[in-house]
């Protein structure tokens, strides 16, 4: 009896195998000893490992026996979870559950900068398009600037299912580098006075319950009124939101925020993982996905700031915006808010920009959801 | 330019103004509920429970 034999997925591995069970290793290390966004990293490492041994019965393998197809666990879980957008969508429900609006409104003109740091998607598309990549791969590759995880996923899950477990690393770890690279951008394109304007943080101001309540219903018709493709991110979003803030369902309201957002988070995970066997991720594709969601986050950094200067413009000198709020506008939160409270804290001590801050990163994932209904609705009548 | 270029700078501009619409059509309506539903002290349990107490009483 020979080795292909007796140890079947040892004759088979080939170099490329190897190279992904390493990705694996290195996304595992990445969560553990970095804590780069684990609940995320640690499933797809495992799961690139789990799917790079030749034979995995975790994948669908054929029956040499029988000629048939012997279904693998993370193809059925990708069938009914991200094929249909379902884990996506759960995701949603437990993120609107865990984000507080009112900081929004107190202060609501930042609302607009979750919409000026989306430039990043729109600019990679153009980009990723300038390279050969056809519109729906582009735009997929383009809304990792989202820095919205789920809402990559459904939109690659959509257009390009094949970059989809390129894009997602690129989105999650991108996500979990926002303090490594937003801070070099915003120095960039600011002066030191700029970085030490003070801004009022709003934080006393009392908001309605019923406000709370109604928001999330009202944005679900406008937005279902302006764009119907969008309702389902939106929408599940709100819902989740809803939940939180009506009041009668905190019990159900603490399960989104915490067991629905774990679960879920770990099948989205290992299922991503799926897609990341060495066929259809050691190529040249990946690299250029990961070198341009790099571009996407800088991109949106730049939109942000650059608007907030902007909106400088046209206010008094004693009601100047920090440029560097407009950074915030990216959907990464908490992180990008605290990354900003902390550099302006670095320039002067007493200079508190959290709550404006938090107030443009709630904005922003307001934003990267809109950003991903309108590609949704866009795409498809241009293609 | 190729027509995928063209169509993607036509998708980013409508883009990137949609978003802007949806944000400000957003902010509007945080400026109305502010408005029209501003925060107001809620009345404590127990002063209502005494309330009520005394209202059956009479």
């Amino acid at each position: 009896m020979g080795l292909e034999q007796l140890l079947p997925a040892i004759a088979g591995m080939t170099w490329q195998d190897l190279v992904m069970i390493g990705v694996g290793l290195v996304l595992i290390y990445l969560a553990i000893a970095k804590n780069y966004e684990p609940t995320l990293l640690l499933p797809m490492g495992f799961g690139a490992i789990l799917v790079n041994i030749p034979l995995s019965s975790a994948l669908t393998q054929i029956d040499p026996a029988t000629g048939q197809a012997v279904e693998g666990v993370l193809n059925v879980f990708f069938d009914a979870g991200i094929a249909t957008e379902i884990f996506p969508l759960l995701i949603f429900v437990a993120i609107g559950a865990m984000i507080d609006f009112s900081p929004l409104f107190r202060n609501p003109s930042l609302l607009l900068f979750g919409a000026a740091a989306q430039l990043g998607i729109f600019m990679t598309m153009m980009f990723a398009s300038l390279l050969g990549y056809d519109l729906r791969e582009a735009a997929s590759i383009g809304i990792i600037g989202a820095a919205d995880g789920p809402t990559s996923i459904v939109v690659a899950s959509r257009f390009a299912p094949a970059l989809l477990g390129p894009i997602s690393v690129a989105a999650y770890s991108y996500m979990a580098l926002v303090p490594i690279i937003q801070p070099p951008v915003i120095r960039l394109l600011t002066s030191r006075k700029e970085r030490l304007i003070r801004m009022s943080s709003g934080s006393g101001k009392k908001i309605s319950k019923k406000a709370l309540i109604l928001f999330p219903i009202a944005v679900t018709i406008v937005a279902g009124i302006i764009a119907p493709s969008s309702l389902a991110l939106i929408g599940f979003l709100m819902f989740g939101n809803l939940v939180r803030e009506c009041g009668v369902l905190n019990k159900l309201s603490l399960s989104a925020q915490n067991e629905l957002a774990s679960l879920v988070t770990l099948l989205l995970g290992i299922t991503i993982a799926s897609t990341m066997t060495a066929d259809r991720f050691i190529r040249l594709d990946t690299l250029f996905v990961i070198a341009l969601g790099l571009f996407a986050f800088v991109f949106d950094t730049f939109g942000g700031v650059i608007f907030a200067k902007f909106m400088n413009l046209f206010r008094k000198e004693d009601n100047k915006l920090n440029p560097m709020i407009g950074a915030c506008g990216i959907s990464a939160f908490p992180m990008s808010a605290r990354v900003i409270h902390q550099m302006g804290q670095k320039e002067d001590p007493y200079n508190y920009l959290l709550m404006p801050a938090i107030s443009a990163n709630v904005g922003g994932q307001i934003g990267s959801v809109v950003a991903g209904g309108i590609i949704l609705t866009l795409v498809p009548l241009f293609a | 330019m190729t027509p995928t270029v063209e169509k993607a700078l036509l998708i980013a501009g409508i883009g990137m103004a949609g978003i802007f619409v949806f944000m400000a059509v957003f902010y509007l309506l945080i400026l109305a509920l502010d408005r029209f539903l501003p925060y107001q002290e809620e009345k404590p349990a127990e002063e209502l429970s005494e309330d009520s107490v005394s209202e059956e009483e009479e």
